[in-house]
């Protein structure tokens, strides 16, 4: 370890001598590689929905992602990535990025998920208070719309809640009280029936444009 | 990772492994597909029979420019169809794919340019590095475009091997490890051949004496069926000028506690990396070169593909570029973008054409290379070939060319286990190039004293890849595999993910004859049709 740390140093100078790559990419066609042509999401890939999320919760989730919130101990691969990703874009990439984002017609994959429906809607009854009773979100509560996402998304996030890898970062307040929540929800049956509950939903036709991202 | 070393896997299983289990064996299976692992290859030695096009004029959209795309536009433009190649990033070549000072190493979230010094011989190649002679379909191409090849060294009896479990993690030269486990195996096979009067069935029909012999000259033993050392080891000391004085031959014991026998000390066996294997001069990328030489105009780069749409003739594709949506319209589509990323790219296919997108895996490699300021591989006797871990690097090569040169660049890792690639691909370059240099120090003592710099790539992190090629499950090959091959309209999937044997250009070239048979079939009929 120690040799390890010594070579890192090592090689901060070797390399401030060598050429540095600038963000190469200045178009946001990048985030579709991954995230699919209309940013509707890529199973292929891992890539969640981002066309049903809203600008503030992209802003906050890239933000997060940068500050290694999201990421940073998460053991999956794909939250890696896309912590990578997320550290390489200026804040006016960022903004680029989620303004094309925007200009993409909001659509949802139809999805058979093998869950009891009727108890995943008993369940989601505590869900609603923060994510509305349509799963359409709350910008206030911080918590993003989840109607339209992916079911593999959603349950790998729950997962991610439950083992503390999401939730668990001193400043991500929303995320701890996911994480509490989460937590409360003891059978892996229930996740199951939660997530084929919400993807029943449809998407609703909220405002997803915001001024104030910056918040 | 116990199990599998005492179990011999079909390259079926070995499929299925992969992402389950670590470990060298493992990691062997693996990479299987690469086509690493011993693979029945039916040589096929027909090439492409592409008849002048006689039905009026065609027009052929190619998406993406690896090899397959490549192969498709020029045999098809001789035949006189129309083609255009959409490819998404700044360059062609796809996976085969040089880096050179100077070059972009396009990963996502981590853009790096290639910090190598400006010299013809410090490259290395970051995707395909050898072709064996049986690849018939790739050779093809270099020989008709007079491609200046030169062999590639696999196996080098004088690299090390190195196993932090065996020989308290000290590198052992390979010559030395398979001379001894050769001959301590011949002695214990001579042994109990001659403990029996008679071989029973199914051996008895063999002459025993001459099994005897077999073992002897296999395992390099003594007269009376000993073994005791082999100049095969290499010298103790001695030998030109004085007598040549043998190694004392390590412990059986202590040689089976290292893991090399379970997977590397076989590599040079393997169908498509027994020698001899050929390689281009200069880089793999000459390949990709002499295609473009013969397709200039051809090739639109930086055109992302957004939406496939087919029509009731023919295919529509929307692509970006600059900023700009594009449309344009062809009478034939080959499509080699991987069909992980496919998956994502809004389309009217059939649902279960898609299905076998989403349900192929993203494979996992990478490589790290680094630039020596010294060959000191050279000074311990090493010119080209291969060394082996069971650390992260798992490999380090030694170039096969630029021999005495003043610098060179080794491959400092090359892993085959997605969990390695995880690993790997987690960590910023810096970072990686130091792991990488803090592993080789444990075969080459001094080894950060001669490292300049380095460059990495992680295919899964690779723009416009997310893969190293696609990973087929035994079960999905079988069920599956023929609906991606087969056309939906004027719509092929093509690239070596098509193919019996993906991670090989040969797989590439192959689907891309295949597609464009079936397109001249097509043609073929449809003339036809209107003759009636
Ligand atoms: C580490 C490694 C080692 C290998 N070793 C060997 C070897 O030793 N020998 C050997 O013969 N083979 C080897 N291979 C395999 C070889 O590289 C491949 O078989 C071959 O290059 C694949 O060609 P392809 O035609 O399938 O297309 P690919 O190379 O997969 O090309 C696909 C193209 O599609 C483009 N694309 C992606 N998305 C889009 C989009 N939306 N719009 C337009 N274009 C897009 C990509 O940019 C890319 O250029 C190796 C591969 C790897 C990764």
């Amino acid at each position: 370890m120690k040799d390890w740390i010594l070579y890192c140093a090592l090689f901060a100078v070797l390399f401030s001598a060598t050429v540095q790559a600038e963000t190469f990419h200045t178009d946001a066609q990048y985030c579709l590689v991954c995230h699919g042509s209309n940013a509707q999401g890529n199973e292929a890939i891992s890539a969640p929905n981002l066309a049903i999320l809203p600008d503030w919760y992209l802003s906050s989730q890239l933000q997060a992602f940068q500050s290694g919130w999201r990421g940073h101990q998460s053991t999956d691969a794909y939250s890696k990535e896309m912590m990578a990703v997320a550290q390489s874009m200026s804040p006016e990439d960022i903004k680029r990025a989620i303004g094309f984002i925007r200009g993409f017609q909001v659509s949802k994959t139809v999805e058979k998920v093998a869950g009891d429906v009727s108890q995943g809607k008993t369940l989601y009854q505590t869900c609603a208070a923060c994510h509305g009773a349509a799963a359409e979100g709350n910008q206030t509560m911080g918590s993003p719309p989840l109607a339209g996402q992916y079911s593999w998304y959603l349950l790998r996030q729950l997962q991610a809640y439950r083992s503390g890898q999401r939730g668990s970062a001193e400043k991500d307040a929303a995320g701890a009280l996911m994480k509490q929540i989460a937590l409360s929800i003891k059978r892996d049956q229930d996740l199951t029936d939660l997530v084929a509950y919400i993807t029943t939903l449809d998407i609703q036709k909220t405002n997803l444009q915001q001024t104030d991202i910056k918040k | 990772m116990t199990e599998i070393h005492n179990k011999q896997l079909s390259r079926r299983e070995a499929l299925l492994w992969i992402g389950k289990v670590g470990g060298s064996a493992a990691m062997l299976q693996a990479a299987g597909l690469f086509g690493l692992f011993a693979t029945p290859v039916q040589a096929q030695a027909e090439l492409v029979k592409l008849k002048p096009l006689t039905s009026g004029p065609k027009t052929v959209l190619i998406l993406g420019a690896g090899i397959s795309g490549l192969v498709a536009a020029y045999e098809l433009g001789k035949a006189g169809y129309h083609c255009k190649i959409l490819e998404a990033s700044h360059r062609a070549g796809g996976r085969n794919l040089t880096i050179r000072h100077g070059d972009f190493i396009d990963e996502l979230g981590n853009p790096q340019f290639c910090n190598f010094d400006k010299d013809p011989d410090l490259y290395f190649n970051a995707g395909p590095a050898r072709i064996p002679a049986h690849h018939t379909a790739i050779l093809h191409y270099c020989r008709e475009f007079a491609v200046e090849m030169q062999t590639f060294c696999n196996y080098n009896k004088n690299c090390y091997t190195q196993d932090d479990n065996a020989f308290a993690g000290k590198p052992v030269r390979i010559r030395e490890y398979e001379a001894d486990t050769r001959g301590f195996f011949s002695e214990l096979m001579a042994k109990s051949v001659q403990a029996q009067a008679k071989l029973d069935a199914p051996f008895d029909d063999i002459d025993r004496q001459k099994l005897l012999e077999f073992c002897r000259s296999y395992g390099d033993l003594s007269s009376d069926f000993t073994y005791e050392g082999s100049d095969r080891a290499g010298y103790q000391s001695g030998g030109i000028l004085s007598p040549g004085v043998l190694k004392k031959p390590r412990a059986f014991a202590d040689l089976l506690q290292s893991n090399f026998w379970a997977g590397a000390m076989h590599f040079g066996e393997l169908a498509d990396q027994a020698a001899a294997v050929i390689t281009p001069v200069g880089g793999m990328d000459k390949i990709v070169d002499a295609f473009l030489s013969r397709l200039a105009g051809k090739v639109q780069l930086k055109a992302q593909v957004q939406k496939v749409q087919l029509l009731p003739q023919g295919v529509e594709v929307s692509y970006w570029l600059d900023g700009q949506l594009q449309v344009e319209q062809a009478d034939y589509c080959l499509n080699c973008i991987p069909a992980q990323l496919m998956a994502g790219i809004e389309n009217n296919f059939p649902a279960d054409y898609v299905a076998v997108m989403k349900a192929l895996q993203r494979g996992k490699l990478s490589k790290i290379a680094l630039q020596a300021k010294e060959r000191f591989w050279e000074k311990d006797q090493i010119y080209s070939g291969i060394s082996w871990t069971n650390q992260d690097i798992t490999q380090i090569w030694y170039p096969s060319h630029g021999l005495f040169k003043a610098k060179g660049i080794l491959l400092g890792a090359y892993s085959w286990d997605p969990a390695i690639s995880d690993r790997i691909s987690a960590m910023t370059h810096q970072q990686r190039i130091a792991t990488a240099i803090t592993q080789g120090a444990k075969l080459h003592p001094d080894y950060g004293k001669y490292i300049e710099q380095g460059n990495s790539v992680c295919w899964q992190r690779m723009n416009h890849m997310l893969g190293c090629g696609a990973v087929w499950s035994e079960d999905l090959l079988k069920s599956s595999f023929a609906t991606l091959q087969a056309p939906v309209g004027a719509h092929y999937m093509v690239g070596d993910q098509v193919s019996y044997h993906p991670g090989w250009q040969e797989g590439a070239v192959r689907s891309a004859w295949y597609a464009m048979e079936s397109i001249q079939q097509q043609e073929h009929q449809k003339q036809r049709q209107v003759a009636v």
